[in-house]
């Protein structure tokens, strides 16, 4: 893996927990520009919590730094208005909006009106069954379709980088397929960086470049995904498959 | 039949008050789970600012948005100074501040305007006019437009604005609505401005109706609680549809139930709060809520 300017994001030893119960012990990890890395792991090893200290929503120690600069001490919306769109567990939908609404809130602080328009049509390309239901409640969504909701109005932020937190928790494979299809195809056409937390690790190594394994709270094992696929003893003892 | 017409246009101009006053009740319970106790009293202030405005000589239709500009500036000062520190305290926390807000506004009420009863003019003339056979006052029609125009202009707001689309947003979901840049915190903040800008007209429209004084708004206070309720707490269409319904039932009751009359209006609200809450929890536009536990 590259390092220095070529890094989008990196984690430097980042240690943090709920209460006093700590749960990172001191995590680096590095996301390339541009790139999709992997980190996988499985219940309770912290990949949810390592998202979530990202976008502030949990005090953190160590040093987290986007495109160069560090995150300490900024609030969530701030980290998120400086290029990171973050979908979280559960898909953050808000389900009292209808799905329009859901989508104006995705691009409602950019300015760049032109390029809105064009990224909705691109959104309703992606998943035409959004453009369907644009002006029904977003409670009435199936998962899957909040989950393309999720994705299309992290699109519509038009992120640097975007965090995704188990986006086939849930789904029918065949939904999953084109969510990713679709992720790739968004990392590929608009440089958009993708640190992805799965579940489902085949799946997620993939799609991504590089990868990192957590397990309680800790890098376990990290490298190319294509080198950790290859190894028999790295999948069964952490991979599960 | 005439009779009728003019007590249900009657009781439309009441619920319009009743209406503003419970749209203000809505907007601060979506923004912290908790209906403000001291919104009337917040009312009856700004309500005594106009007054000494137009004391003054200012004009009734420049006192207007230039209370409410200052009322709105209140909430959102009241919101960041007093209720912000305690936002993360449980219920009953919120519920007592906003109790004590509600006493000490009444308190300076009467310390910087003295508790004498005093005559707030209308610009609307007492005389009537006939309205398909029946007399409709200017005064009521007048209410009635002026607080239709101010919540259209709150639902314009809410639902035409980007900033009233946040301002939904942060009421529903804090956190989701962080991670999607929104300034959570300040919406609350607008939150409060709008409630007690909208809860303002209110108590400018219903003072020429009874007297100013500091207790201006403690009856009016639970018509809106029993509007906002019927109409299921949580919905700002329903507060209005739930202030007009309660602006009307009351009059009927008070002409044409005997025993009512003008005492035991007070006693039909309470008695539609008691009933909402039996029958139908959620009213008329509130939704189940679910819990998942």
């Amino acid at each position: 893996m590259t390092a220095g300017a070529a890094n989008l994001l990196e984690l430097e030893d980042v240690r943090c927990g709920y209460g006093p119960t700590a749960v990172l012990h001191g995590v680096s990890l590095h996301v390339p520009e541009g790139g999709i890395v992997s980190l996988l792991g499985a219940n309770g090893a912290g990949k949810t919590t390592t998202l979530r200290a990202i976008t502030g929503a949990i005090h953190w120690m160590g040093d987290i730094r986007f495109a160069g600069h560090s995150l300490r001490r900024m609030a969530t919306e701030d980290i998120v208005r400086s290029g990171i769109a973050h979908v979280p567990e559960g898909r953050g939908i808000l389900t009292e909006l209808t799905v329009d609404e859901n989508l104006r809130l995705g691009a409602h602080k950019r300015k760049d009106r032109e390029a809105v328009r064009k990224d909705y049509e691109r959104v309703f390309e992606y998943f035409p069954v959004l453009r369907e239901r644009r002006r029904l409640s977003a409670s009435t969504l199936s998962g899957g379709e909040q989950q393309m909701l999720a994705v299309a109005r992290a699109l519509l932020m038009k992120p640097r980088l975007m965090l995704l937190d188990e986006p086939s928790l849930g789904l029918a494979p065949m939904v999953v397929r084109s969510i990713f299809e679709i992720i790739r195809t968004i990392n590929q056409t608009d440089h958009v960086a993708v640190l992805l937390v799965e579940q489902n690790a085949r799946l997620a190594l993939d799609l991504s470049s590089d990868a990192y394994v957590l397990e309680v709270g800790r890098v376990a094992v990290s490298g190319k995904s294509a080198e950790l696929q290859g190894q028999e003893s790295v999948r069964r003892s952490y991979l599960g498959y | 039949m005439q009779e009728l017409i003019q007590q249900v246009v009657s009781g439309l101009a009441n619920g319009g008050i009743f209406a503003s006053l419970a749209l203000a009740l809505v907007l601060i319970y979506n923004a912290m789970g908790l209906l403000n106790f001291a919104q009337g009293e917040m009312a009856m202030f700004a309500t005594f600012i106009a007054f000494t405005f137009i004391n003054h000589g200012v004009s009734y239709w420049f006192a207007l948005p230039l209370t409410v500009a200052i009322a709105f500036a209140g909430g959102v000062l009241i919101q960041r100074v007093v209720i912000r520190p305690v936002e993360r305290a449980p219920v009953l926390t919120l519920v007592i501040v906003t109790l004590g807000l509600a006493t000490l506004i009444n308190g300076a009420a009467g310390f910087f305007f003295g508790y004498v009863p005093r005559v707030f003019p209308s610009p609307f003339s007492v005389s009537t006019v006939n309205l398909l056979g029946a007399y409709v006052s200017y005064q009521d029609m007048g209410v009635i437009v002026v607080s239709g125009v101010v919540l259209v202009l709150i639902y314009l707001l809410l639902q035409r604005t980007t900033i009233g689309l946040t301002m939904r947003a942060a009421a529903h979901h804090r956190e989701a609505s962080r991670l999607l840049g929104v300034r959570v915190s300040w919406m609350l903040a607008l939150g409060w401005g709008l409630a007690s800008a909208v809860g303002t007209v209110s108590g400018i429209m219903v003072a020429p109706v009874l007297v100013l004084e500091p207790n201006l708004m403690q009856t009016i206070i639970i018509y809106a609680f029993a509007a906002a309720v019927l109409g299921g707490i949580e919905s700002p269409l329903g507060a209005v549809v739930g202030g007009l319904i309660v602006g009307v039932t009351v009059n009927l009751a008070g002409a044409y139930i005997p025993f009512v009359g003008g005492d035991l209006q007070l006693a039909v609200a309470l008695a539609i709060i008691v009933g909402v809450l039996v029958v139908k929890p959620n009213g008329l536009f509130g939704r189940p809520s679910v819990r998942n536990v």
